[in-house]
């Protein structure tokens, strides 16, 4: 393969990692500060599509736009979720059966609203910018694609600042270290959980509505993505953004350029298969290599 | 010990056994007469919920039309009762799903007396119920699964509409050989084939590499490889797909996987001289998702409503009248004509034992068929063997046939302009 | 002399509502095929019992022992192929049936191995990855069949009865397993390490070899289960027997009908070989958002599922054991 094949293959891979990045970041500070595997993910991925498409479809907004709104909109839903069924969640500094079951639930639900509201059948969302096209130098790319990459590079940034430099940031990075050890030390939990449910379900949202204009969706959507969102967290850690942008980084440069050497049909098995050998070779996940001082109780 | 009250687990399990008995009549099922039958029941099962929903509820539409327009002249005329019975449609949802599909049909079978079941749309449906029809004696149309292995296992009560696919792959090629002989494209090119992971896609790209060896010279394949249906992202391939810079791309694929691999093609800036999916191309759907983008990409299919046949012209306005549009690329012929040759077996069974009604489908010809030929009768094996043609979508929402030319009423544009 | 008699009374009346009225179910059961009932009830109730034996399977992973899976269905499909592989070579189906639980013991042990070590979410998230992994390339190993499915051809004739009783009987078998481990220190050791995994391990409970037997004998259910269903449709695919969607709901029976129960997973199986194919007749869209509603509310209000409501309903039995 030419020297222009490989540059095309890593800018792919590198705009491919900013999609994933902004897709797990809701997952990864849900899982971090309450110990919840939100199972539900995809399906506000899924519902972010929706509303980025039925903003197109009748307001005729573009659905980057639709993309920034999504984030307000969904953290309302996050928080008003975590008020109605999250916070009942037994606590704990381990993930525990009950909330598994209940984010799996709350998915199902959503799966099914949307089958009821909007049928089974692929949505798609056709601008006159779907097929632009930008040249960087000798290599063509989609400009959806440059765009997307673009609004995740800044979300992931605010997001950082967010948790370098404001008190909830504090909060949040406190209680992943030691939930307990947080409460002790005065950290509001409840009100840094409702907060952090909604961010979580905010970026999802957000990258649903982003995907909106990259795939063609149904209620469905979003299962492999929840897949390659766990092994963002594993590889990722948990403690930054940047930790995110590394585990999407990688998992996005394993599939452009492991699919070049297997048949196109064992793309899922790439990121699947990642998925089980990093938890095997690092059976509490990457996170745990950063965090070996702050072992929870 | 509380032992005299009835523990939870007695209720909970007598109820649910009560429950199960209660949902179906309990005694076997008195045999029907024929002189006691007031219709012939046809049970139909296909997908209207689902990936395959909307080329499933168009088969729908077109069953159900025949079925209509049958009864409405009184119904079939069965000897045996020495009068016309109208055709009852029993129908099932399988929500594209194998496993349903499968038991619907069994359903369908044994307890609905159906006299044949109709459906099966795609190949991974088709397989599944396939499994019936032998099982239980009772005849199977498909007007929408076209692999061959479905009919190379040596099942005696199916039976298949559509013409096998890998002879789409040899006719596909034959049509890109006419335009070469027309000096559009050039000769020797080379195809990147990007085949769906199923009977369907092998068959088509067995079609296509047959006749390349059958005529060597012709032209060369130079990348091959299969995908999953259902995926939302085929960048993997088409990058693949885009370093075999090859002159010609033919994928054969789904309606979803179509529309999302052609909108990715595009974004990547891809370009062939010549564009295939297979036997999807001009549906309306590909249209309003990708716009423009779908100019230029040819098909092969089973029927267009472009066919200069009186009774094509017919079916089109039967079909506007009774659902308001035009019948979307060839899914509603095909189940149309299953039901008509259906309803010519059973005449010339002359009852409604089901293997005699197997035995007329064997032998059955139905003429005035809107099929390409105007004649449907299955081969030896249960398929049919019409023959197919191909259209190619221009600007501006027009579809033309461009191959055979003598039902063509456009000419081929190749090599595809490229996008401004 | 009256106190011993009462006694015995009083246990004999024990034994006649626990045993026998299950007892007299069983037998309704056996005997439908041969009262002759049409065949549609016939295959529900095959279904059914499929379905069951699949969820006292997940039941005695998830629910004794506590370690959730999200992608049993992998052992469900592994065992499916292994039969319907050995039964086209000629194979006895019944003895396709045994090979295909071990087939499926031995890969749980492959797959419980590394698994087994990680904790709670990480060991659900790693069975989806197995679960997928292995469907991914089941779908494109053309060995098999590949995406195009697998047939089974069969020389003798098609006899329902005789699938209904391979079931029944497999079910039986599950059942009175079920039944067993329950009452077995084996079982007490498995709700010791679901219930605290150190202290179990302080008490000389060896977490490892007790997941990975209890593992390896729902797996080998599990497989059974499949080769059972797959002589049976005579046509397997990998999206349908390893499908997320399947280890859905083989999850949701023992979760929704009585995790850890006895008879949970029983009443679980019923509602998703009966009443799933009414429920889907009349609201075909909505049947999961039923089960996922039904689940929210399990998890938040009752996790004991159906079984802990109407428990709940009686006064609380005095003895919490997994019955």
């Amino acid at each position: 393969m030419a020297a222009l094949d490989w540059l095309n293959v890593l800018v792919a891979a590198i705009l491919l990692a900013g999609i994933y990045a902004v897709m797990s970041v809701g997952m990864t500070i849900i899982y971090g500060v309450m110990k919840i595997v939100n199972l539900a993910h995809a399906g506000f991925m899924m519902l972010g599509a929706y509303f980025a498409y039925e903003l197109f479809e009748r307001l005729h907004l573009d659905p980057l736009w639709g993309a920034v709104l999504a984030f307000p909109m969904f953290f309302a839903i996050g928080r008003l979720v975590y008020w109605l069924f999250v916070r009942w969640l037994p606590v704990s500094n381990q993930p525990t059966l009950a909330s598994l079951l209940l984010m799996f639930g709350i998915w199902l639900v959503l799966q099914n609203l949307a089958y009821l509201i909007w049928g089974n059948q692929d949505r798609s969302i056709f601008t006159p910018r779907t097929f632009l096209t930008t040249q960087i130098g000798p290599i063509t790319v989609s400009t959806l694609r440059l765009v997307a990459f673009a609004v995740a590079v800044v979300s992931l940034l605010v997001f950082e600042v967010v948790l370098r430099r404001t008190w909830y940031g504090r909060s949040v990075r406190a209680l992943i270290q030691n939930r307990y050890a947080g409460q002790l030390v005065g950290v509001d939990t409840k009100r840094t959980a409702s907060l952090t449910f909604g961010l979580g379900i905010a970026f999802a949202g957000m990258a649903g509505a982003l995907f909106a204009s990259l795939y063609s969706f149904n209620p469905d959507f979003g299962r492999p993505f929840l897949i390659r969102s766990f092994v963002i967290i594993v590889l990722g850690g948990l403690e930054s953004a940047s930790g995110v942008a590394l585990g999407a980084l990688v998992l996005a440069l394993a599939e452009t350029v492991g699919i070049l050497f297997v048949p196109a049909g064992y793309q899922l098995a790439i990121s699947f298969g990642l998925l089980v050998v990093v938890l095997l070779v690092l059976p509490d996940g990457l996170a745990r290599l950063f965090e070996r001082k702050y072992r929870p109780a | 010990m509380r032992c005299s009250r009835r523990s939870v687990e007695w209720w909970l399990f007598c109820s649910a056994a009560w429950s199960a008995l209660a949902v179906a009549p309990g005694c076997k099922q008195e045999e029907k007469k024929a002189a006691a039958v007031e219709a012939i029941t046809v049970g139909v099962v296909l997908p209207i919920s689902g990936r395959e929903a909307k080329p499933g509820q168009y088969q729908k539409e077109g069953i159900e039309l025949a079925i209509k327009q049958i009864n409405q002249a009184g119904g079939v005329m069965v000897k045996s009762a020495g009068k016309k019975i109208p055709f009852k449609e029993v129908f099932y949802d399988d929500g594209s799903d194998q496993a349903k599909s499968a038991s619907f049909v069994e359903r369908a079978m044994s307890s609905d007396g159906a006299l044949t079941v109709i459906g099966g749309y795609s190949t991974a449906l088709g397989e599944a119920e396939s499994v019936m029809p032998d099982r239980y004696k009772v005849p199977w149309i498909t007007p929408g699964a076209a692999a061959s292995a479905i009919f190379s296992r040596g099942y005696q009560y199916a039976f298949g509409v559509l013409t096998p696919v890998d002879v789409l792959g040899s006719t596909t090629a034959e049509f890109l050989q006419y335009v070469v002989d027309q000096g559009k494209l050039k000769k020797g090119g080379t195809v990147a084939l990007a085949l769906e992971n199923t009977d369907h896609g092998i068959d088509y790209g067995n079609g296509i590499k047959q006749w390349i060896q059958k005529h060597p010279g012709s032209f060369n394949v130079a990348f091959s490889e299969t995908f999953d249906l259902g995926s939302p992202d085929f960048s993997g391939l088409l990058q693949k797909i885009k370093t075999a810079k090859a002159d010609i791309f033919l994928a054969d694929a789904h309606l979803q996987d179509y529309i999302t691999m052609h909108r990715q093609y595009i974004q990547n800036g891809i370009k062939h001289l010549m564009i295939s999916y297979g036997a999807r191309g001009p549906e309306s759907d590909a249209r309003k998702a990708l716009g423009d983008g779908v100019d230029y990409i040819f098909a092969g299919i089973w029927w267009s409503k472009s066919l200069p046949y009186p009774q094509v012209k017919q079916f089109v306005k039967d079909h506007q009248e009774a659902y308001g549009r035009d019948p979307d690329s060839w899914y509603a012929a095909t189940a149309y004509d299953a039901v008509r040759i259906l309803a010519k077996a059973i005449e010339s069974a002359g009852s409604l034992d089901k293997t005699a009604i197997r035995d007329a489908l064997r032998t059955t010809e139905l003429s005035g068929s809107l099929l390409p030929g105007q004649a449907v009768r299955f081969a030896a094996n249960g398929q049919a063997q019409n023959p197919f043609v191909i259209v190619q979508n221009k600007p501006g929402g027009k579809v033309d046939i461009v191959f055979p030319k003598d039902a063509a009423t456009g000419e081929v544009i190749a090599p595809i302009p490229t996008r401004g | 002399m009256r106190a011993a008699s009462s006694i015995a009374g009083s246990l004999f009346r024990a034994v006649r509502i626990q045993v026998l009225l299950p007892i007299a179910v069983w037998v309704t059961l056996a005997a439908i095929p041969w009262v002759g009932v049409e065949p549609n009830l016939v295959r529900l109730l095959f279904v059914t019992f499929i379905w069951t034996i699949t969820g006292i399977a997940w039941n005695l992973v998830g629910g004794f022992a506590g370690q959730v899976s999200f992608g049993f269905a992998v052992f469900y499909g592994l065992g499916a192929y292994a039969a319907a592989i050995l039964i086209n070579e000629g194979v006895h189906p019944y003895l396709a049936f045994g090979a295909a639980g071990l087939v499926a013991s031995f890969a749980s042990l492959i797959v419980g191995v590394p698994t087994f070590r990680l904790r709670g979410p990480y060991f659900a998230i790693a069975t989806i990855g197995v679960s997928e992994t292995v469907r991914v390339i089941m779908t494109n190993l053309s060995v098999t069949g590949g995406a195009s499915g697998y047939r089974i051809v069969e020389k003798r004739a098609f006899n329902q009865a005789e699938h209904f009783y391979s079931a029944l009987v497999l079910l039986t078998v599950s059942f009175l397993l079920s039944v067993w481990i329950a009452r077995s220190k084996f079982g007490l050791a498995l709700v010791a390490i679901r219930d605290d995994e150190p202290a179990a391990a302080d008490v000389g409970v060896n977490a490892l070899t007790n997941k990975l037997a209890v593992h390896g004998v729902a797996a080998a259910l599990a497989g059974m289960a499949g080769g059972v269903y797959a002589r049976y449709a005579a046509f397997i695919h990998p999206q349908g027997v390893f499908a997320f969607n399947t280890s859905v709901y083989i999850l949701l029976i023992p979760v929704i009908g009585g995790l850890g129960t006895l008879f949970g997973p029983v009443l679980g199986g019923v509602i998703f070989g009966i009443v799933e194919e009414q429920l889907v007749a009349t609201f075909p869209e909505a049947h999961l958002l039923i089960y996922g509603a039904l689940l929210i509310l399990i998890v938040l209000l009752e996790p004991g599922g159906i079984i802990g409501i109407a428990r709940k309903v009686r006064l609380p039995r005095r003895l919490r054991s997994a019955t």
